[in-house]
């Protein structure tokens, strides 16, 4: 009975909070850039204006077009599930630990591409390839930040690591590698940009060119969930808390002070980063993740040599 | 008596190989079979065996008298140039001839280590007749030769088996002679196929034909 | 069983009845599949003597995997060859065909080869040629004699299963086959050379050394990356699946050389989990490489092409077949919750616990294979979304595509039940796991009745002290709720309807086929990236009107066959030359022959004189 309502909240926690995030790097970034900029709840209105629309759907799509948004949602929210977030245990960990993860974010990421593919479209079928090349070289990287944190904390479930006390040097290369992953996955600079539409600059917007309305609000609903996903993960290996001590009312309050903070501040991280450095060529990429790639092995000695 | 005999043996093989025509080399072939019609006539009676009589009578009716008759008639019909297109002249042939009898006698003497001469000597002769055939394929350009010579071959082996090893099984025996008609009856029509196609047999300039 | 046939010459331990499964499992689907394949394409003669080379070939290859005399093994191993050589010229109207099946049967008897010297050893040293005696005469012998047969075997057995190197006849020999044959080829005939070095490696030989499996395992990443790379370059669409068999054959091998340096290491729980997961990904492979297979098939059939730059669009046009694709697609790309999904991630744990447990440096070499194996299963994403995306989705880029019709019953009757496989192995992975476990121990000579790899009958949980868990059901029936109320909520919310219309085309009114996406174009980012591998040449013409006008514009791209240009070309360039200078004692004139001969025969009786 706990564990569903632990459920619940989890998702309802997704989905409510995560697009707030999203705005919060993109105010971050305004800020810098000295502009006014949109609001933090603008993802919000962005949504709400998305679900009232009316859709457009290309006639050359089939039905993996039409059933692309709840496959990509119902991943990412799987996903959410498999994370612990209210405890130390992750409600559904029976489901998967941490490489089954990447596993599912792959689910998503094929029938995105599918569908991009679907519209007949040069957009969808560029946005794909690219999305696919992409994804497939972050794969070692997420791969060995999985086996650094896994080594260091002798298993590969995901809340093996949340009950840490101290923080180990692998666990902060690990944490780098994951955060240059993210910047892979969440499709931010120097990868690829979210705000742009042009097609030189556009890897995960080209794959969603054609969708519209509802399906639209869904997908980046899906994009906001993933990149809350990869927030947690991250500061809970760079950042390890553990449970406050029941009853003690000004430590829970700095506590939870501190539960939002490091994930603000891996916000401001990535929009630091996505301000600082320009868009990279495609192929430049793979330099980069590669460089995510050696971390990553560099992580997973560290968790061998115990540091 | 024997050793008479392995001499004519000797000396019409010497015969064929300094023959410088095919018929003489037919005739000296004939030779060579009558002698061993006559040495398995004589041993024959000797060991009175009559599956040895059988034999004996094989001996003239196929290689006495069909097989020369054959080639006679394959010259006949082809109408070429009866010369037997030699790489090596009579002399010298007949120089190698002396070389590779003592050569076979000193090889009979290593292989048999006994003291009656007759044994080693008949040893050797055989296999000097198995030599002298390989060496007439081997010096006469025309497909004529091959032919007699692979029949040469076939005598010397009949003269091994029968003088060292006490004859082979009788079926054997009639099963070597019908192979040994039948081979001449097909090389003879194939030589008569080679000779329409290329207007000659020479053995020879069929090497154009290598790959 | 065993009562019914002689004993001295028949095992039936449970290795060999798994792969007796395997071979049925994927044989029967594929007969039927070929009731309707072959139907109108061939004469009723060549249709009998299709099922004919079809029943022989598919009860050779069970009486491979079942015998345990090493010369009949030899013998029925040869029948399988030969058999699936005259399978591969079927269809002799094409020359590519009789092609293949030469490099087919060049290639396999080079591997025969290997095989027999490695069993001529196994009999010096064993007097016999029964498995079991051989078992027991392993155990004393030496261990270079060991180590020769072992690579003996490696050898023979890689070039049947397609280990880099030696895999150049896969990507000619499987397209050619008809589809059918190609599923049977690629399903099972390549893993009866995986049994082959399970069998006398693992269970006869038996390892001791860890360079074995270190062997095993570097040859496997490399087959794994080499094989999913020229998967994505290629565009006949068999050709890429006969490549990503390729790949897939390196996986297995991922498993089975970690159960092998495992065994050695004396480490019994991991070369068990080991064992398990390269048998686990074996039985995916073949299920969703035959249903493939079937399917390509399909396609060929209804279009009349196995060029994927032609097609497009066949999901409205053969939406049957576009599904099992996609669940076949599914499962080779590893995607949760299906077969494929299980046995990679039970890989990928293994190498996990191994580098977890294991002392000494191969602690970071099994992560860096680890790291490889993941890549892998990227890039086999990313093919596979090629391979349906540009093959099914969009417009018809041809007329081959445009008028292709859904294929008959008993070809969907094959495919469906191949499908339904795919899924039943990913979410009964528990059961299926118990029953791996009893053939790995057979084969390893561990006892596992110690050992549990599930937690209850839907999650697996490899070492249960750590509390890593899976459990696919789980997975499924969450996506499905998940998915199920994320359209509650997209009903729910919003209102508007949904109209359809053209794709954007930027303004460009004259949108059509040929502004689709290639399958050359969506690979290029790969072409570029592993272009030190690939050396890709590209040539570029253009005709011009006039300085201002380019009137037409050519791009010709291929990659380079590295293989067949570094390795084997100068290989067969040697032979010929070789070849040619034994010519020169040919000159074709029969005296020279004689005189050779003559010659030999004096010089003998010449040289006899000296004994």
């Amino acid at each position: 009975m706990f564990k569903i309502i632990i459920i619940i909240l989890q998702l309802i926690l997704f989905i409510i909070i995560s697009p707030v995030l999203s705005g919060l790097i993109s105010k971050i970034k305004n800020n810098i850039r000295m502009r006014k900029g949109q609001g933090i709840l603008q993802p919000y209105y962005n949504l709400a204006k998305l679900s009232s629309k009316g859709e457009v759907v290309s006639e050359t799509a089939s039905w993996i077009f039409r059933i692309t948004p709840f496959v990509v949602f119902a991943s990412m929210l799987v996903s959410a599930l498999l994370i612990p977030v209210f405890i130390l245990r992750s409600p559904l960990n029976h489901a998967g630990d941490f490489l089954a993860l990447i596993f599912i974010f792959s689910l998503g990421r094929f029938f995105l591409a599918l569908s991009a593919l679907d519209t007949g479209s040069s957009f969808g079928g560029m946005g794909s390839s690219r999305e696919m090349f992409i994804s497939s070289l972050a794969e070692p990287a997420f791969c060995m930040a999985v086996f650094a944190v896994s080594l260091q904390f002798g298993s590969t479930d995901i809340s093996a690591f949340s009950g840490a006390h101290t923080i180990a040097v692998s666990s902060i290369v690990a944490g780098v590698t994951l955060f240059l992953v993210t910047i892979a996955e969440t499709s931010r600079i120097p990868v690829d940009n979210q705000e742009t539409h042009l097609e030189l600059t556009m890897v995960h917007e080209a794959m969603l060119l054609e969708y519209s309305g509802r399906s639209l609000a869904l997908i980046e609903m899906a994009a906001y969930i993933k990149q809350m996903i990869l927030f947690f993960l991250i500061a809970q290996i760079v950042f390890p808390i553990t449970l406050p001590v029941y009853g003690n009312l000004p430590q829970i309050f700095f506590w939870i002070l501190w539960y939002l903070g490091r994930i603000i501040i891996i916000a401001i991280a990535v929009a630091l980063v996505e301000v600082s450095v320009a868009k990279m060529r495609l192929f430049r990429v793979a330099d980069f993740l590669g460089l995510a790639f050696v971390l990553g092995v560099i992580a997973s000695v560290c968790a061998i040599l115990g540091v | 008596m024997q050793g008479i005999i392995l001499f004519t043996v000797l000396a019409s093989t010497y015969l064929m190989v300094i023959a410088k025509r095919m018929p003489a080399l037919i005739r000296g072939f004939r030779y060579q079979s009558f002698c061993l019609f006559a040495f398995t006539l004589f041993a024959a009676s000797g060991h009175d065996q009559p599956d040895l009589y059988i034999i004996a009578g094989l001996l003239f009716v196929l290689k006495v008298s069909l097989i020369p008759y054959l080639l006679y008639r394959i010259i006949k019909r082809i109408k070429v140039n009866e010369d037997l297109g030699l790489f090596i002249n009579p002399q010298l042939s007949l120089l190698w001839a002396l070389v590779f009898t003592y050569l076979s006698w000193i090889f009979s003497t290593h292989l048999i280590i006994s003291n009656k001469i007759t044994l080693t000597s008949m040893l050797a002769i055989a296999f000097f007749i198995v030599l002298a055939g390989l060496f007439l394929m081997i010096s006469r350009m025309s497909a004529l030769a091959q032919i007699i010579g692979l029949l040469v071959m076939e005598n010397g082996l009949f003269l091994l088996a029968s003088t060292v090893s006490g004859g082979m099984p009788f079926f054997v025996e009639i099963a070597i002679f019908f192979d040994v008609f039948v081979s001449v009856v097909i090389m003879g029509f194939f030589v008569y196929r080679i000779n329409k196609l290329f207007t000659h047999i020479d053995v020879n300039k069929l090497s154009r034909l290598k790959g | 069983m065993s009562d019914f046939f002689p004993k001295q010459f028949f095992l039936f331990d449970p290795l060999s009845l798994f792969f007796l499964f395997v071979i049925f499992i994927i044989s029967l689907p594929s007969a039927v599949y070929s009731l309707g394949y072959l139907k109108g394409g061939y004469s009723s003669a060549k249709i009998t003597l299709a099922w004919f080379l079809l029943l022989i070939f598919v009860l050779s290859m069970a009486f491979v995997v079942t015998v345990s005399n090493v010369l009949v093994f030899l013998v029925f191993w040869e029948i399988m060859s030969l058999i699936s050589y005259f399978l591969v010229v079927f269809d002799t109207k094409h020359e590519k065909s009789i092609q293949a099946g030469m490099i087919y049967i060049i290639m396999t008897h080079i591997g025969t080869a290997f095989l027999i010297a490695a069993f001529m050893m196994l009999y010096k040293h064993a007097g016999s040629f029964d498995f079991n005696a051989i078992k027991s005469a392993c155990q004393i012998m030496p261990g270079q004699t060991k180590n020769i047969i072992f690579l003996l075997l490696l050898a023979g057995f890689g070039t049947k299963a397609g280990i880099v190197p030696l895999h150049i006849w896969l990507p000619y020999a499987h397209p050619q086959a008809p589809s059918h044959i190609s599923s049977i080829m690629s399903g099972v005939m390549i893993k009866t050379a995986i049994y082959g070095i399970i069998r006398f490696v693992i269970y006869i030989l038996g390892v001791q050394s860890s360079w074995w499996g270190i062997l095993l395992l570097v040859l496997a990443g490399i087959t794994c990356l080499v094989g999913i790379i020229y998967a994505l370059m290629v565009r006949d669409i068999k050709r890429l699946l006969a490549y990503s068999s390729v790949e897939n054959i390196g996986i297995i091998l991922l498993g089975v050389g970690l159960a092998m340096f495992f065994q050695s290491m004396n480490m019994p729980y991991l070369a068990i989990l080991s064992m398990i997961a390269g048998l686990y990904h074996l039985i995916n492979h073949a299920i969703f490489k035959g249903l493939l297979f079937l399917c390509a098939g399909s396609v060929y059939k209804a279009t009349g092409t196995r060029d994927i730059e032609k097609l497009g669009g066949l999901i409205k046009k053969m939406p049957q077949t576009a599904v099992y694709f996609l669940i076949g697609a599914m499962g080779i790309s590893a995607l949760p919750p299906l077969n494929g999904f299980v046995s990679e991630w039970l890989t990928l744990q293994a190498f996990f616990l191994g580098a977890l447990n294991i002392i000494g440096g191969a602690k970071v070499f099994l992560v860096i294979c680890a790291a490889i194996l993941a890549l892998t299963s990227g890039l086999a994403a990313a093919c596979f979304v090629k391979a349906f995306g540009i093959t099914f989705l969009a417009l018809p880029r041809s007329n081959y595509a445009k008028d292709a019709k859904e294929v008959p019953l008993s070809m969907k009757a094959g495919m469906f039940f191949l499908s339904l496989l795919v899924i039943v192995f990913g979410l009964a992975a528990v059961k299926i796991i118990k029953i791996l476990a009893l053939v790995s121990s057979s084969v390893t000579g561990f006892d596992i009745s110690s050992m549990s790899f599930s937690f209850n009958n839907f999650t697996l949980s490899p070492q249960a002290d750590k509390h890593i868990y899976l459990s696919t059901p789980l997975l499924a029936l969450l996506l499905i709720v998940l998915g199920v109320a994320g359209f509650v909520i997209y009903r729910l919310f919003g209102r508007g309807k949904t109209i359809i219309y053209n794709t954007w085309d930027c303004g460009y009114y004259k949108i059509g086929p040929r502004n689709e996406y290639t399958a050359t174009a969506f690979s290029k980012p790969f072409r570029i990236a592993f272009s030190f591998f690939l050396l890709p040449y590209r040539k570029t013409q253009k005709i011009r009107e006039s300085f201002y006008h380019v009137k037409s514009f050519a791009y010709e791209t291929y990659t380079t066959p590295v293989f067949k240009r570094y390795i084997y070309e100068p290989l067969l360039a040697l032979i010929f030359k070789t070849a040619k200078s034994m010519r020169k004692i040919q000159l074709g004139s029969i005296h020279l022959y004689l005189g050779y001969i003559f010659i030999t025969l004096v010089l003998l009786i010449v040289f006899i004189r000296q004994f």
